[in-house]
This record gives C-alpha cells, structure tokens and sequence, in this order.
C-alpha cells in the first residue's frame, strides 16, 4: 500500500501552482517515455514519484480555487481552471502508466527501441565522455535553449537520476544526459557531449 | 520471414510515433486554444480526437494481428499500453479545448500560467519586410533560426495545419510553441518592422 500524506492547505498562487502542474506533466512524458524506450527502471520509478506530487499540487490548487470562489459568477470562469488542472493530472497519469511498464517488468518489445530511436526525434541519451566541451560547465553558461533548441531534462550520475535539473547544475565526465528539443540540435549535442563535435556555436 | 516480421514491427512503430507525436501536438494546441481563446484551434483539437481514435484501433489491430511468439506477448503488451497512454494524453487535451468550446472565458490566470511556463505559445503576425513572406515553412526554416515549432496558420477566418509546401503570406499569424527563449526570435522574423498587436 502506497503511503498517503495529509495534504494541508497552504497559501500558494492558483497560476504558481499551475506552472508547475503544466511543466511537471510534460516533463514527465518526455521522462516516461525515456524510461520506455532505454529500459530504465530507476528513472521509471521517479516517473511515479513525481505523479505523488502532481496529486499534491492538484489538490492544493483545488482547495485554492474553492477559496477563491465567492459567488456563482467566480464558479463559472473558475471551473475552467480546474478542468485544465485536472486534464494535466490526467497527463500525468498517462505518464505513470508507461513508467508502469517498465516497474512492473511488462517490457516494451527490444526491437521498438531500435526502431524508434530512429524515428522518434525529440527525445536522446548521451553520455559525457573524455574530451567534451561541456565538462565542468554550468547548464546555464551552455545556454542551450538559445544555441540549439536543447533541454537537459535529466543527468544520471552516480546511481542516481537528477530530475530537472537546476540551471547552476555542472556536468561531469561520465554523466548521462536525456535531451528533448530540436532533432538538429539533439543530435549536435549528443555530438558535443561524446567529444566528437568539440566546438559550441553561437 | 525475419525480414518480414521486422518490417511489420516497424509500421507497428511508425504508428505509434503518430500517435504519440499527435498527442503531443493536441496538448500544445488546447492550450494555445486557452491562452487566445480561440474556437478554431480548440475544434482542430477536437478534429484530432476523433483521428486519434481510429489511429489508435488501427495500432492496436496491427498489433493483435502481428504473428507474435509466446514469449514475446508481454513486449506487445508493453506496447499496446504505450498506445492507450497516447490516448489518455488525447483525451485530456480535448477535455482542455473543451472549456473554450463551452464558452467559458478563459480565466486570466491560465494565460499567466500557460505564458510562464517553460515551454510557451505565442503568435507572431507576419508583416511588411519579413522574410517569412511567399517562403514555403520547408524554406523559411523558422524552427532552426527560433527554435519555435509552428502549430497553425491563422489567415483571417480559416486556421491552416501547418505542412511543409504551406506558403507564408503578408497577415498570417503564426502560432507556435516552444522555449519561452525562442519567443522575441520568432517575432523578430515575423514582424522584423514593428509589432503588431493581436487580439
């Protein structure tokens, strides 16, 4: 039986609460569906670990939106609110089902990953090998976003997955990378990270 | 026989890249619907729904049909629940797009929340001066020189899906999702001489 906290209402921005619920659930799409296709147990179950904090979020914001109605006309613009609230949820959910896949040794077929790793573009694993440019380097000072249309959603460094790492976050010799962005980009930075391209370009 | 069973496992793929990429790009849509409360981008969402649904039955007969061994029945399994999962996302950006399709104003803190969240959508008019003008999407390349993915073409009353022989012209507006970093580039190409207020 999985452990349930009591959620206890705390003062927190509706739109605060959304961001997080909008970036989370993505995040954790692009993170399911990584754990799908390398066969990623340990990143499947943080996958599930952070649908617990989706279910946080969901109810705090619900208790927010139940404050902040006073009259029938605040019901009526914030029910949206809570329908896009809970459709992220429900996001969400669907990312835990595909971590569910791989936690509970269902399996996706060895061949998909062969084959999707050559039709599916958003998504790349690369490791930090002898050599690479961005060793040492702060995420931020990469700048990424801006060079390549790249996001650094996860870093496996010893034993351990970084979820969303934070901007300050250095890259060490050895860590694997999981990429989303741009299909040129990706593939340019799995280049940089493996040492074989060994110039960033403005 | 080998080479046979792995081009069948490919188109098996191939659809469920659909599937997923699909499912991915409603979820842009219904929230770019939100943020301009726009009736046309949330019905494309609904329009994508129902092609969702047939894609998927189609996935999910392929795979059925597909003459797997014994021992390989749990790695379909895995598979047919990665579709399902396609559907669920589906599902949920439809019951998003819904909300504009309802008539419920768009409450402002979802355009707040949907502006600052990591990846955005925005929409850039394409004015005088442009590159982007009489540019086919394959040529104008907006996603390698922003980083912005365009979701749809709104030309006066129409809102057109975006395919690479699509022509960019004067008054298009362009709506895309991406990195907030991408936004300012993308309507710098659009709209190099002023920017134009939407809305």
């Amino acid at each position: 039986m999985p452990q349930f906290e009591k959620i206890e209402y705390k003062p927190i921005p509706v739109s605060d609460l959304l961001v997080e619920m909008k970036n989370l659930s993505e995040l954790m799409i692009d993170l399911a569906y990584s754990a799908a296709l390398f066969n990623d147990k340990e990143l499947a179950e943080d996958v599930i670990e952070l649908e617990r904090r989706i279910d946080t979020l969901a109810y705090l914001l619900d208790m927010e939106i139940m404050i902040a109605a006073r009259d029938a006309k605040d019901a009526e613009t914030l029910i949206g609110v809570s329908t896009v609230a809970a459709a992220a949820d429900k996001i969400s959910d669907a990312a835990a089902d595909i971590a569910a896949i791989v936690t509970r040794n269902i399996g996706v077929h060895p061949i998909v990953g062969e084959i999707f790793e050559k039709v599916e573009e958003r998504l790349m694993k690369a490791t930090v090998k002898e050599g690479s440019v961005i060793i040492g380097q702060r995420i931020d000072d990469l700048d990424l976003a801006a060079r390549m249309g790249v996001d650094i959603i996860a870093i496996r460094r010893n034993k351990d997955w970084i979820l969303d790492p934070d901007e300050t976050e250095r890259i060490f010799l050895g860590d694997i990378l999981i990429t989303r962005g741009a299909p040129i980009g990706i593939k340019e930075f799995k280049d940089i990270a493996e040492g074989r391209l060994t110039k960033l370009e403005d | 026989m080998v080479e046979h069973k792995h081009e069948v496992f490919e188109e098996i793929v191939t659809r469920f890249v659909e599937l997923k990429n699909t499912s991915e790009l409603m979820i842009d849509l219904a929230y770019s619907s939100l943020m301009l409360n726009s009736k046309e981008l949330a019905e494309e969402v609904q329009r994508l729904e129902e092609y969702m649904d047939k894609l998927h039955t189609d996935f999910e007969l392929l795979a059925l049909t597909s003459d797997f061994k014994k021992e390989e029945a749990s790695g379909f399994l895995g598979l047919i629940r990665l579709g399902v999962a396609t559907e669920k996302i589906a599902d949920a950006a439809a019951e998003m797009a819904e909300v504009v399709l309802r008539g419920i104003e768009p409450h402002p803190v979802l355009k707040l929340a949907i502006r600052e969240a990591e990846e955005t959508v925005t929409q850039a008019c394409v004015t005088e001066g442009s590159p982007l003008i009489n540019k086919t999407l394959k040529e104008a390349r907006v996603h390698e020189e922003t980083g912005m993915w365009i979701l749809a073409i709104k030309r006066g009353e129409k809102s057109l899906r975006p395919k690479p022989d699509t022509t960019i012209q004067l008054g298009d507006i362009l709506i895309a999702s991406g990195y907030a970093e991408g936004v300012d580039d993308l309507k710098k190409l659009a709209s190099p001489a002023h920017q134009c207020q939407i809305e």
